[in-house]
């Protein structure tokens, strides 16, 4: 089995250490060749655009995108230890100003995508547990039954939220003229989801005055998270609607978890 | 084998072919003919090895049962008995290739239920090679997964009283969407896995949920029916455990195992919630 590698084209170079040759990627510039501090151009849609003074890992992310279809050019989004994920959710539940310090290096999608999973699971199990209740309280011997679509409408709306409503947001910010990093919201969004899931579990208790307190504290929280941290995304006074706006599809949505599975 | 031959051949050819057939016919071990085609394995990396006790790799040449897509084009110059050939190294080059496509549809059937129950016994149930993953499922199929999962959402579309159709096809979409998620789940943490091995093996931790589906569809009583979710759902966790918890880095073990109890109970909530 060994004759197969004697016939690599490299063989002739067996004990010998081959020459360093510097690859330079030719379309993204002349910016290229200095790999220290200047902004390299994001790759592509979701492309990652390091903040201004870029660590030396950082490069290395931007200038390993393969492509969409590559699995090796998302890992740089998923680089997170157990500690720093708990970390993030725990910052995210007190809307004070630090968790997008603690995003700055490296914004992950492990967060937002598992968020919005778990949010998905919880709505539909407790909506439907919820409904089991009140049926069980107003008719003690009536028949209640599953209801499935809670589960397709828990997906389509938290995920929908949560991917379409940050994308919106970048083109919006980019129109404006503001620079905007799409992961960056993407893993804000998805980490403001959080509150509810705590929510959720006591919005299961049958009593309307409580599910409404409830909702309405979990939807304040979610929409001042999302409010401050928007705002440090931007810095700038005239996209205050915008931010705003941000801030009421947020409560809005808070609104829609609370009346279509929990009511 | 001469017979078949229509060309005269050379007298040192057919010294040659006699010699290479005696020493097909003789016993294995002592062959020294060196494969014109060594045999590869027709998946990544992984030695096929059939029984359940898993041997060293090499040890242990393949039998003609296992399947081989890597069929010669060197015509049959012996030809080898169907089936039960033990030719050793060398097949591929010199005797007919293992005979599958044309062995009894019940061979094929009872080779697959028999690799089906040796890949559940080895994952699902304790046995002394639980600590090396990869073994455990070294000779990994898809077969086991789809049944269980089909199982699984027939059952609970059998038990649900409206929307049958439905429920069946969340329940399959979860399963199987949810088995992809988790192994791209890993493999973006930066672990290491084998892509079609880590589905095989989630697919076949669903086994305990699909008993308890099944029990919970002949049992009408709620707090039975918790009880013996719960026990087979910490079935499930545990058998999957191991497998995950390698192959990432210590540091990331809980957030690739989340997802999979995610997953796990979120199937047992909806067979206990189906009624």
């Amino acid at each position: 089995m060994e004759e197969g590698y004697t016939s690599l084209p490299t063989s002739h170079l067996l004990g010998s250490v081959p020459a360093v040759i510097a690859e330079e990627k030719p379309s993204a510039g002349a910016s290229q060749s200095l790999p220290a501090n200047l902004q390299v151009f994001p790759p592509g849609n979701g492309g990652y655009i390091p903040p201004e003074s870029p660590l030396g890992g950082e490069e290395q992310a931007a200038n390993n995108w393969k492509g969409f279809c590559s699995l090796s050019s998302y890992t740089p989004y998923f680089n997170v230890d157990t500690d720093v994920v708990v970390d993030r959710i725990i910052s995210s539940v007190y809307p004070m100003d630090e968790f997008s310090r603690k995003i700055d290096g490296s914004p992950d999608l492990y967060g937002p995508v598992w968020i919005s999973a778990t949010l998905v699971f919880m709505l539909a199990a407790l909506g439907n547990y919820g409904t089991y209740l009140i049926r069980k309280r107003s008719e003690p011997n009536g028949d209640w039954e599953f209801d499935v679509s809670y589960v397709d409408w828990a997906a389509c709306v938290v995920f929908g939220y949560a991917v379409a409503v940050p994308a919106a947001f970048y083109f919006l910010l980019q129109y404006f003229g503001l620079n905007a990093n799409l992961v960056r919201l993407w893993c804000m969004w998805g980490y403001s989801l959080f509150v509810f899931i705590p929510a959720s579990l006591f919005l299961v208790v049958p009593s309307e005055i409580f599910r409404w307190i409830i909702i309405i504290l979990a939807g304040s929280a979610s929409s001042w998270f999302v409010y401050l941290n928007l705002k440090v995304s931007t810095e700038g006074s005239d996209t205050r609607p915008l931010v705003v706006s941000a801030l009421v599809l947020q409560f809005a949505l808070a609104l829609f978890i609370k009346i279509f599975f929990f009511s | 084998m001469s017979h078949s031959d229509t060309i005269p051949l050379h007298p040192s050819s057919q010294s040659d072919i006699d010699e290479i057939e005696n020493l097909i016919n003789a016993d294995v071990h002592s062959v020294t003919v060196l494969p014109a085609r060594p045999p590869s394995p027709p998946r990544v990396s992984i030695p096929i090895s059939h029984s359940p006790s898993p041997l060293p790799p090499y040890q242990k040449v393949p039998p003609s049962a296992s399947p081989p897509p890597v069929v010669p084009a060197v015509p049959a110059a012996a030809a080898a008995p169907a089936g039960s050939s033990r030719i050793g190294i060398s097949s591929d080059a010199f005797g007919s290739p293992p005979d599958t496509l044309t062995e009894p549809v019940w061979d094929t059937v009872k080779r697959d239920l028999a690799r089906i129950v040796s890949n559940l016994k080895l994952v699902v149930f304790p046995n002394p090679y639980r600590e090396d993953p990869g073994r455990a499922l070294r000779d990994w199929d898809l077969w086991g997964p789809f049944f269980f999962i089909v199982f699984l959402g027939l059952t609970l579309s059998w038990s649900a009283s409206a929307k049958k159709s439905e429920v069946f096809a969340v329940a399959f979409a979860i399963l199987a969407a949810g088995a992809i998620i988790l192994t791209l789940n890993v493999l973006l943490l930066g672990g290491h896995i084998i892509f079609f091995q880590s589905l095989s093996l989630l697919g076949y931790c669903l086994f305990p949920l699909a008993i308890g589906a099944l029990i919970c569809m002949l049992e009408g009583n709620v707090i039975i029916k918790i009880v013996v979710v719960s026990i087979t759902l910490a079935w499930s966790c545990w058998a999957a455990y191991p497998f995950m918890s390698a192959a990432v880095n210590p540091r990331r073990k809980a957030l690739a195992l989340y997802p999979v109890f995610l997953m796990y109970i979120s199937v047992a909530f909806f067979i206990i919630a189906i009624d």
